[in-house]
């Protein structure tokens, strides 16, 4: 066994209000933080402005999986009507843009939704088990009373020391570091 | 405080006589044209009021539906917008006003009374296959004509601006009372108004497109005609509110109050009713295209090429604009959220979208069938540039001016404070935020 028990995660303060943490967000942020993330049992609005948070990402995969699910149904009726087994049906042409607009339209949704979830997921990293916030004993009032910031140790500003200090500058109470253990 | 909600610091004294001047013009133009149409039997000034009348018209009902279903949603962040759409519906009297000439002509017109709306008149001739026969001879009119009648016709045209003058009427008063005593029953009253008020306009502005814009080539038929009409007026009034609320940020009072949130809310519902129209008008050509019994397909076929050659008309390339300009540039352009909250870029969309609703209401009512005695089919179908559009872009101009001159009197008058300042979702909207 070695003596390395757990692995050093992040640093986290916890707030009493929305308004403490908003203005702490905005200081992280000037500080030139970039691996943090705050948590908060409501909605603050304009926290993602605060913190510097750009668009979400998603709305590429719903496009990129709307514009595949349109074409795939084109191909299917292309394939299926004008390729494999050319059928008259109803005196329309083999394949047009029109008569089996329904079905484009409908692969469109379907894998705009497909792409919507699953780029959700991807860029959240989902699904996972367990993740090392929940090893801080306030983690669990961040859904109820409290309000966190928490710093990341990848975060290529961090230091133990300076980045504790600063968190206890920001307002942050019960400062602490957060140790994965490692079983 | 209440004088002038409008303007801020240039108060526009000479605006109103121009609106009134334009409108003096445009409409007068319009009734020359009448006039001489009356003489030479020639339909095209008549098609052209029409279709003049129709944009306007289609502006106003989609504020209407707006409003009403911001008011049974109870939504909280509509109120500082909704107040620049109840300016609008001081429109609807001037419009029934424009409308008038071309029913007093079904009246008072004798042996022309049919020269819009061609089953007023017995006598017209019209098309059964390819002979030419007359109205009432024509099976497909006597089916419809104890629908369409005269006396039952002027008497829903008078009914569907009762309705619409009459909700218009309950829901300023309801909100503008408000704004004096802060009396929430108001805000009830707004609310049961809009339920009932929903299904009564969609009735009328559904037959009001059946009766005024389907009509005209009678033995024709879709029910998803008032849909259309429905779509198409929501997209052009959230196009038209946009604009005012652009507008009153940069140069009147609504700085501050009117959001990047809202602007970004309406830009979504521009989207959403971009794609409603195409589902509707799309679903209306694919349903007749699918069945392809004659006496709809016509309808498409004169829209996409000259009936006695067989090639492809002016209206082919007016039909793809449609598809590619009003519904596929609109709908990838508002897919991008940078698109909906810089104002420069809505403004430039808004307009765009504007300008292909007006070409879409051309394409619906302009079209028709000429009946000419040696032609192949017995008619010949008419071209998308003629005295129509002239005659129409003075009547365009002249009921614009009017509805413009009516709204602007109206934020004018003092009547209504910028925003409902005693809504009970007042404060809501003022944060909405996003």
């Amino acid at each position: 066994m070695s003596d390395i028990m757990d692995i050093k995660y992040a640093a986290a303060a916890t707030f009493s209000s929305a308004k403490e943490l908003y203005d702490a967000a905005g200081k992280v942020k000037e500080k030139g933080y970039s691996n943090w993330e705050c948590f908060s049992p409501i909605p603050v609005h304009g926290l993602d402005a605060q913190m510097g948070y750009a668009r979400s990402k998603v709305p590429r995969f719903t496009l990129a999986g709307g514009v595949t699910g349109f074409f795939t149904g084109m191909l299917i009726v292309w394939f299926m009507n004008e390729f494999d087994y050319p059928l008259i049906v109803g005196g329309k042409p083999y394949f047009s843009p029109i008569y089996p607009f329904p079905v484009f339209y409908e692969l469109t949704i379907l894998f705009a939704a497909f792409g919507t979830l699953f780029g959700m997921f991807f860029l959240n990293r989902l699904p996972r088990h367990n993740h090392p916030v929940f090893e801080h004993p306030d983690f669990g009032r961040t859904g109820d009373d409290k309000f966190m910031i928490v710093i990341e140790v990848e975060d290529p500003k961090y230091d133990d020391e300076e980045t504790v200090s600063f968190l206890q500058e920001v307002g942050g109470q019960s400062v602490q570091i957060i140790r994965e253990p490692i079983v | 405080m209440m004088e002038d909600t409008f303007t801020k610091d240039t108060p526009q004294k000479g605006l109103s006589t121009k609106l009134l001047a334009g409108s003096i013009l445009g409409l007068g133009g319009g009734l020359v044209g009448l006039f001489q149409g009356l003489q030479t039997g020639d339909k095209a000034p008549f098609l052209g009021w029409l279709w003049g009348c129709s944009f306007w018209l289609s502006i106003a009902i989609g504020m209407l539906m707006l409003i009403m279903i911001f008011r049974v949603f109870n939504s909280k962040w509509s109120p500082v917008v909704r107040r620049q759409q109840e300016h609008a519906l001081s429109a609807f009297p001037w419009l029934a006003l424009c409308l008038l000439p071309l029913l007093l002509v079904a009246w008072f017109g004798k042996d022309q009374a049919g020269i819009l709306w061609s089953w007023i008149n017995p006598a017209s001739p019209t098309i059964e296959v390819s002979s030419i026969i007359s109205v009432e001879a024509d099976v497909l009119h006597q089916k419809k004509a104890g629908y369409l009648n005269l006396n039952f016709f002027t008497l829903r045209l008078i009914a569907y601006f009762a309705i619409f003058c009459g909700i218009s009427y309950w829901l300023r008063k309801a909100s503008f009372s408000q704004d004096k005593d802060g009396d929430p029953k108001w805000t009830h009253l707004g609310t049961k108004v809009s339920a009932i008020g929903i299904p009564a306009a969609a009735l009328a502005l559904t037959f009001g497109a059946f009766d005024m814009f389907m009509s005209l080539e009678y033995q024709w038929f879709s029910t998803m005609y008032g849909v259309w009409f429905f779509a198409s007026g929501m997209r052009a009034a959230l196009a038209v509110t946009i604009l005012i609320c652009v507008y009153l940020v940069a140069n009147g009072n609504l700085k501050g109050l009117f959001k990047q949130a809202h602007q970004y809310d309406l830009a979504c519902l521009s989207l959403t009713f971009t794609i409603f129209w195409a589902y509707v008008s799309f679903s209306q050509y694919f349903l007749i295209y699918s069945a392809n019994i004659p006496e709809e397909t016509f309808w498409f076929t004169i829209r996409e090429i000259d009936p006695n050659t067989g090639l492809r008309s002016g209206w082919f390339w007016v039909s793809m604009g449609l598809i590619f300009g009003h519904f596929f540039f609109p709908f990838l352009y508002l897919l991008f959220y940078r698109n909906k909250v810089d104002v420069p870029k809505l403004v430039f969309i808004v307009c765009w979208i504007l300008a292909f609703h007006l070409l879409d209401l051309y394409w619906n009512i302009i079209p028709g069938r000429e009946i000419v005695p040696g032609a192949f089919v017995g008619y010949e179908a008419r071209p998308v540039i003629g005295s129509h559009l002239l005659w129409g872009l003075f009547s365009l101009v002249g009921v614009g001016c009017l509805c413009a001159w009516a709204v602007i009197r109206s934020f004018q008058s003092g009547i209504a404070e910028i925003i409902p300042i005693r809504d009970p979702r007042i404060r809501e909207s003022i944060n909405h935020h996003e």
